[in-house]
């Protein structure tokens, strides 16, 4: 049986579905059993999605015709 | 850990990566203890070497028995020879290491910084000077060396053995020098030796070509850049808008999460693209052009941080993160604010993250880069860019508990 220690160790390959059937066999083993290791899952699921989909840090458009003026003005 | 769970590809208390170095894979232990015991520190010209640890064992291999083992020569005369051809060279990595190393063999700072500044003026014997003059003369006027250079050696009473030590020590200073070089490692510590009348090597602060991320000789074939920079190299300056605005988003917020601050990111993604276009010229299509872009952009935002006075090294090892705040969180907790009020806590709390996991997040789960792209981008091992996207993204969750927990919702 892994421990709560080797779920964290495994849970970055897990986010990314990146585990080897074997493994995710223990993994949800673990989980089955873990009602920390499922909050910790569910919710560090959830902050990726979130994340992944909150379009934060836009950039301004603005900078590509600084950039290039810059750089016409460079050469 | 039993069965198959052996495994496991990394372990999450084994993040002992510095800065943006390489992890310490594959190397081994003779090696890290041989460096440890001789330099107290693991110095990041070895660890820049790591996608051949192989090559990088047989290098200090010969460290150890040319410089640190017992020989012909005094330990401390050998280390003499390293940090005066070092300063013949213009090296700055190398004294900034060994003047270190000096000290623990007894040596004072200003003695060491005497002998490569100039060793005639250092109260050294003149035995001893012969030895450096020798030296020196051996690294950077081969070419007017003879018989008589060695002849003065033995008329100062040193026997063909320590005279063969002294030659290996000049090669093995020159290769030592030309890989700091060629990959552009900067000091571990501050350089304490000043070059009086020449010019260093690149110091902590200072402009260095970048250098694109080497993986494989071949040429990145699936770039969808590809046509677009081959225009660019050809003299179609205006064909380089479309790549800023293909990119721009990218660089822009690689930066803000180095410089964690908009309007400096919005100037240093100009100093970016510039530097990229400038450099166009020598992009060999080693890898994708937005992985190549992204490193410079990087080390452009990283240039900037350094000059900050109240800049916090990458050199720090952080202390051990473990999830303590374990609640539920609401199932749909996206419908629990507004689209912008998210956008917003995002931004706050990603900024509040150490340095290196906001950086390996955001490349990984804003940017959305592979993780081999973001890992080349970094100079990272795909195990250490791993290693701190989850520490990042655990973070990031016990800071946004507060927000999502089904116990209780809080405005952001």
């Amino acid at each position: 049986m892994i421990s709560c220690q080797d779920f964290i160790s495994e849970l970055g390959n897990l986010l990314e579905d990146d585990v080897a059937s074997e493994i995710r066999a223990q993994l949800e083993a673990h989980l089955a059993h873990c009602n920390t290791c499922q909050v910790l899952y569910d919710s560090t699921r959830k902050t990726l999605r979130i994340v992944t989909e909150s379009g934060s840090f836009e950039y301004p458009e603005r900078v590509v015709t600084k950039v290039m003026d810059r750089i016409r003005n460079n050469k | 850990m039993i069965g198959v769970y052996t495994s496991l590809r990394f372990s999450f208390e084994r993040e002992t990566c510095v800065g943006f170095l390489p992890e310490i894979d594959g190397w081994s232990t003779e090696s890290l203890s041989v460096l440890k015991r001789n330099f107290g520190l693991v110095p990041k010209i070895y660890r820049a070497q790591l996608l051949r640890p192989d090559l990088v064992d047989a290098e200090i291999e010969l460290l150890d028995r040319l410089l640190f083992g017992k020989g012909a020569l005094t330990r401390v005369q050998k280390e003499f020879i390293l940090l005066a051809v070092s300063a013949e060279n213009n090296n700055s990595y190398f004294p900034a290491l060994h003047c270190q190393t000096l000290q623990f063999l007894g040596v004072k700072p200003e003695q060491s910084q005497q002998v490569a500044i100039d060793h005639r003026e250092a109260s050294l014997s003149n035995a001893e000077i012969s030895l450096l003059d020798f030296a020196r003369k051996l690294a950077s006027n081969s070419q007017s060396f003879t018989d008589l250079d060695v002849e003065s050696l033995r008329k100062s009473d040193f026997t063909d053995e320590q005279i063969l030590e002294a030659v290996l020590m000049v090669g093995l200073t020159q290769l030592l020098n030309c890989v700091q070089m060629g990959l552009g490692t900067e000091p571990d510590f501050k350089p304490r030796v000043t070059f009086p009348l020449k010019e260093v090597n690149p110091a902590v602060d200072s402009e260095r070509q970048i250098a694109e991320p080497e993986f494989a000789g071949d040429v990145v074939s699936d770039d969808p850049d590809f046509e677009i920079v081959a225009r660019v190299k050809n003299g179609e300056t205006d064909a380089f808008e479309e790549l800023v605005r293909r990119h721009g988003r990218r660089v822009y917020r690689s930066l803000v999460s180095i410089l964690g601050n908009a309007e400096e990111a919005e100037d240093a993604l100009q100093d970016a693209f510039l530097k990229a276009f400038q450099a166009l010229p020598n992009f060999e299509a080693r890898s994708r052009f937005s992985t190549w872009l992204v490193r410079i952009a990087i080390n452009t935002g990283l240039q900037r941080l350094r000059s900050r006075k109240d800049f916090d090294s990458l050199d720090e090892e952080s202390e051990e993160f473990r999830p303590r705040n374990i609640q539920a969180w609401t199932d749909s907790p996206e419908d629990c604010y507004s689209r912008e009020e998210i956008r917003k806590l995002v931004e706050k709390e990603v900024m509040k993250l150490p340095l290196k996991y906001r950086v390996a997040l955001m490349l990984r789960d804003l940017e959305e880069l592979s993780t081999e792209e973001a890992a080349a981008a970094l100079g990272l091992s795909v195990p250490g860019l791993k290693a701190r996207v989850l520490r990042g993204r655990l973070m990031l969750r016990e800071s946004m508990v507060p927000y999502f927990s089904k116990a209780g919702v809080s405005k952001p």
